[in-house]
């Protein structure tokens, strides 16, 4: 690793003008996990290293209009949060798939957004339940949905002097069931071959009212599968219905291959686990309802 | 002949270990019980000292620049930037380093590349510096101009007429590196890049092929794979203003690697001094002597001490992983499925050097060729290849597990061809008592059958199975290994405690426990009363180093016979103090000596001893190194698996491992063995494999080489059999190498049983394994 100066600032407005004055010199760091692999791997070579873990504002859970949680909060704290299980069942879900209990207690949400990186499991939950990220320059502040936040390989919408502040998780429609599945073909300790993330909510009369489908490791960015979502709405929740909708998935995908599959594997295995994601989460859906 | 279930022991993983082995004539105070490590505090309250813990006064960091072509002419090297810069002490290229080539079987590894590189990752210059960080900047201000030149990578290709020749120079050889014990050896035959080949023959398998019932002939891949160890590779060269090098190297075998390092550096042995650490794992990837030339020369430039460990990146790209190998076998059978020839070649891909590979010599890899069977003709051909790739090294049973995933595949494809079971084609086929191997060696107390029957009834083999679940089974024999000199010295202080003084390490299998509960054994004694100490290369005698499944017995040899003269000395002097003759003295079951009528304890004996000037007493032992033994070990895998027919993916979902023991030492260390081998036996099955690209591995880090988890493991039952015939004095059979080798082919053919695919490369995966569903499909 190449030595590098290391800030800590007490508060976001510290954070915000060390960022602004240190500029491309510069990089936050929330947990480390992702980005001390990047400059051990000389990926990224920072001069200064500023470090959020003192911004009390950044930290914490809360309930309102939905989910509040801190860019600072810990995956493992999402795991086990009784108000995340609650309100947001697929995000703990994800957030238990993370790695493992070492990695979940140091990594963040908002670093897990940051990183940009197409292959975590936190990014498409957060899709699937229509979550938006607060961020912060010193201009002022601003919301963007996570669907829209990623650009492209470990690129995200961020400025050079931006910091997430925030993640929003709107209340869930009622009614409504989710699944994640994580498929991991060698070992459990890995990421994701293809990853989905699944909400479905059901009418009154049974049909889906509106149905989310988002993916991981399955393109340069998490993606939305927007065209299954459209071919499943106003439709029965039966398996033939949703079988026939997942193939649909294959249109909103571009996998690369790697140690975790050819390109045409991941492909037929996004359709496997796109229905199989969908079965459960309208099966949840019901048992709701 | 199937033993009644009483006498088998289980070992339970999910409620501990419960098996206890204690021979009516052991003492009930050391062997056979489970004695905890005597080393274990020290490591997990961090006192252990390792290679990387040793701190010296002006300490420097060493660290390499490596070539980024796997084939290339140096046209160039400028260091005159890395030298400039502030807190580097030394920097080296090959022109600052002597000619010699160094390694264990040839030479033909050089110290730093001298004008060509011959791999990704091969060290073309090395700095000294005062940080890490300063000697890791300073390697990038190195600049070096190559000429590219024509690589192979495949050792198939290698030995194409066409292929670029690796090695054009002549390589020197280790004498008697290339004796054989079996069939014709030769090195560096008129094949191109080929290192060493190996013809092994007994019988006549050419008529029997021609003239079989039927002939079966399948081909298997099995990967390059890493140890795996904790601890990375990690030395550190001090030399005293008197010229004495001392040497602190996580090596298994510090006597074998100071003999190494003399004849490279031109230093008598007994300047060098190989001083004891302890050791991370080192799953036989801790042999060769990796940095410690270059870490030599570095201190020697700079006159200040250099230490040099390897970053993981390092250990997986340019390591001396476990060679890849392709396998071919021919086996003819006789109506009854009797195994009547085999023709085996095997081809290792022994990377850009040659200096570490398993000497060919050594039984693993070609002794297992045609498994535990009967089969009265072998021909058996193996041979060794260069190629521009990195070079290979030893890993727990050189050759074997390759080998074995062949065998025990091939046995499993015979015997569903012939519509025969494959538990029943085993049996049919497994040694018993009297038969010889494939190879024609003697083994007696052979238990093969009663062992598979033992694990196949544990296991539920015959039980019925949902669809989508297989089940599969392998063997593999091997006996403790009896090579190599091993010394020991035993000394008796006036207080009556008993010190081992050895040279070798523990590597992480708990060896010196070992060592202390045979010591104990012979005097009677609790193991507490014994001290281990791991000498220096100049105060221990010569110790050949972990290897071959040997330690337990080539230094429970040397033990054995420090105690017979030890015992001697004690009876001598307690007769003197008892006043009768030293025949007429016994050893009582707590340690003392006692004479008609009389009785002494150790520690007052010893203190009598001491007012006379004959006491502390010392007594040297060592082994009579010999052949293999003839007494074995077997073992026998059982594994379930369920296969998802969508997906491909396999989830092992149950192993029985049943295995012939002779007396087991520690119940511990000797379940420890078992699960670990099983664990990394799971790994090298099911995910681990080093990817190169372009010759350069890829699978750089441990994010994409695989290693199990704990989240991987399957539900595990042992089984063992006691009371097999093992080596003297206390009847041992091996372990280290039983659990490992065979039990990929158990998984595969499990795979095979559920679902009808064959896997005949490893790792097994879903991907694979889908593929070979939808070829069925389609020829349906
Ligand atoms: C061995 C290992 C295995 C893993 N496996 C998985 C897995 O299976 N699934 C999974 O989902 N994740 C996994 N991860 C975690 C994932 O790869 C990232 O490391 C993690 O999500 C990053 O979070 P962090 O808080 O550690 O971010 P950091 O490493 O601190 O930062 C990552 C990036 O985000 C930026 N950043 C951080 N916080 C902010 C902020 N508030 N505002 C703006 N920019 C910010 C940083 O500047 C940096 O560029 C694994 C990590 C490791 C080390």
């Amino acid at each position: 690793m190449v030595p590098f100066t290391y800030l800590e600032p007490a508060s976001l407005d510290e954070a915000l003008a060390l960022l602004a004055e240190h500029g491309e010199d510069a990089k936050l760091i929330a947990g480390g996990t992702g980005l001390v692999n990047l400059m051990k791997q000389r990926l990224v070579r920072p001069d200064f290293v500023i470090g959020l873990r003192a911004i009390r504002a950044l930290a914490g859970i809360s309930e309102k209009d939905g989910l509040r949680i801190g860019a600072l909060a810990t995956i493992q704290s999402l795991e086990v949060s009784e108000l995340v299980r609650r309100h947001a069942p697929l995000l703990a879900e994800a957030c238990g798939h993370v790695a493992t209990v070492r990695v979940r207690s140091m990594a963040t949400l908002g670093g897990a957004m940051a990183h940009g990186d197409p292959n975590l499991d936190t990014p498409p939950a957060l899709i699937a339940m229509d979550g938006q990220i607060v961020a912060r320059t010193r201009r002022g502040e601003r919301t963007i949905p996570v669907d829209r936040f990623f650009t492209g390989y470990f690129g995200t919408v961020l400025e050079r002097d931006e910091i997430v502040t925030e993640l929003l998780i709107p209340k869930q429609p009622a009614g409504s069931g989710t699944a994640f599945l994580k498929f991991l073909p060698a070992t459990q300790d890995d990421y994701a071959t293809v990853s989905v993330a699944t909400r479905i909510a059901l009418g009154a009369d049974g049909t889906i009212r509106e149905a989310r489908v988002a993916l991981g490791a399955a393109a340069m960015v998490p993606v939305r599968a927007r065209m299954v979502e459209a071919a499943l709405s106003g439709k029965a929740s039966d398996e033939k219905t949703l079988g026939d909708a997942a193939p649909l998935v294959v249109d909103a995908i571009d996998p690369i291959a790697d140690f975790r599959g050819s390109a045409e594997y991941k492909r037929e295995m996004a359709v496997v686990h796109v229905r199989r994601a969908l079965v459960e989460a309208a099966a949840k859906a019901k048992e709701a309802r | 002949m199937v033993k009644a279930p009483d006498t088998l022991e289980r070992a339970d993983n999910s409620q501990g270990v419960r098996c206890r082995m204690v021979a009516a004539s052991l003492s009930g105070k050391a062997v056979g019980q489970p004695v905890m490590r005597v080393d274990g505090i020290a490591k997990v309250t961090g006192r252990a000292l390792y290679a990387g813990d040793v701190d010296l006064p002006d300490l420097l960091s060493g660290r390499c620049l490596r070539s980024p072509h796997p084939s290339a002419r140096i046209v160039s090297i400028n260091v005159g930037k890395a030298k400039a810069l502030p807190g580097v002490r030394s920097v080296l290229t090959g022109a600052d380093v002597p000619d010699t080539c160094y390694g264990r079987m040839c030479k033909d590894i050089p110290v730093l590349a001298k004008g060509v590189v011959r791999f990704v990752g091969e060290k073309v210059a090395a700095v000294a510096a005062d940080t890490v960080e300063i000697a890791e900047a300073a390697l990038e201000l190195i600049d070096v101009e190559y000429a590219e030149l024509p690589a192979v990578f495949s050792a198939e290709e290698a030995m194409r007429p066409t292929a670029p020749i690796i090695h054009p120079e002549a390589v020197e050889f280790v004498p008697g590196a290339a004796a054989s014990i079996h069939g014709e050896l030769s090195m560096y035959p008129p094949i191109p890049n080929v290192i060493s080949r190996l013809r092994v023959r007994h019988g006549d398998a050419a008529s029997a092929l021609a003239s079989a019932h039927k002939i079966f002939e399948h081909s298997f891949a099995v990967p390059s794979v890493h140890q795996g160890y904790i601890e990375p590779h990690t030395c550190l060269v001090a030399i005293g203003r008197d010229g004495l090098v001392d040497v602190w190297v996580a090596n298994k075998g510090p006597h074998i690697a100071r003999t190494h390092m003399a004849a490279a550096i031109g230093v008598q042995e007994n300047r060098i001094r190989f001083n004891p650490v302890a050791i991370g794992g080192d799953f036989g990837g801790k042999g060769s002597l990796m940095d410690t030339l270059v870490c030599y020369y570095l201190a020697r430039a700079a006159g200040r001490p250099v230490r040099m460990v390897m970053n993981s990146f390092e250990e997986l790209t340019a390591g001396n992983p476990r060679h890849s190998a392709s396998i071919t076998l021919r086996t003819a059978v006789d109506p009854d499925a009797r195994l009547l020839a085999i023709d085996a070649r095997v081809i290792f891909n022994a990377g850009a050097y040659g200096g570490f590979v398993p000497v060919p010599t050594l039984h693993g890899g070609y002794g297992e060729l045609a498994g535990a069977y009967r089969v009265p003709n072998c021909a058996i051909e193996v041979l060794r290849v260069y190629t521009n790739t990195v070079p290979c090294g030893h890993m727990r049973a050189p050759g074997a597990p390759q080998v074995t995933f062949a065998v025990e595949s091939h046995i499993d494809m015979i015997a569903h061809a012939l519509g025969l079971d494959p538990v029943e084609m085993r049996r049919r086929n497994a040694i018993a008592e009297g038969d010889l191997t494939p190879l024609g060696e003697k083994r007696r107390h052979l238990r093969c059958r009663e062992t598979i029957d033992a694990g196949a009834r544990a296991f539920g083999w015959d039980k019925p199975k949902s669809p989508g679940i297989g089940r599969g089974m392998s063997t593999y024999e091997h006996p403790p290994g009896n090579f190599g000199l091993s010394t020991v010295a035993l000394t008796i202080g006036i207080d009556g405690r008993i010190t081992l003084t050895l040279g070798s390490p523990d590597t992480g299998t708990g060896f010196h426990t070992i060592a202390a509960q045979l010591v104990a054994e012979h005097f009677a004694v609790s193991v507490d009363e014994v001290e281990i100490a791991q000498g220096d290369t100049l105060s221990s005698g010569f110790e050949a180093g972990a290897s071959g499944q040997r330690l337990t017995t080539t230094i429970g040899q040397a033990i054995a016979a420090a105690a017979d003269r030890m015992k001697q000395d004690l009876a001598a002097l307690a007769a003197e103090r008892l006043n009768c003759a030293p025949s007429d003295i016994g050893i009582g079951a707590d340690g003392s000596f006692s004479a008609p009528g009389a009785m002494i304890d150790r520690r007052t004996l010893m203190g009598w001893a001491a007012e006379r000037g004959k006491a502390p007493l010392t007594c040297q032992g060592e082994n009579t190194p010999g052949r293999h033994s003839d007494r074995t070990s077997f073992v026998a895998h059982f594994a379930e698996v369920a296969v998802d027919r969508e997906t491909g993916q396999v989830r092992l979902r149950r192993i029985v491992t049943a295995h012939d023991v002779g007396t087991v030492v520690n119940p511990i260390t000797h379940q420890g063995q078992i699960e670990g081998g099983l664990i990394q036996a799971v790994g090298q099955a099911m995910s681990e494999q080093i990817v190169l690209k372009d010759g350069a591995v890829i699978t750089a880090h441990l994010g994409d080489y695989k290693l199990p988890t704990a989240m991987d493991i399957a539900e595990l039952e042992t089984i063992l059999l006691p009371g097999g015939g093992g080596t003297a004095p206390f009847s041992t059979t091996a372990i280290g190498e039983m659990s490992n080798v065979a039990l990929p082919a158990a998984i595969t053919n499990a795979v095979f049983d559920a679902v009808g695919v064959r896997l005949v490369e490893l790792p097994i995966s879903a991907e694979k394994v889908l593929e070979g569903l939808r070829a069925q499909a389609s020829a349906a």
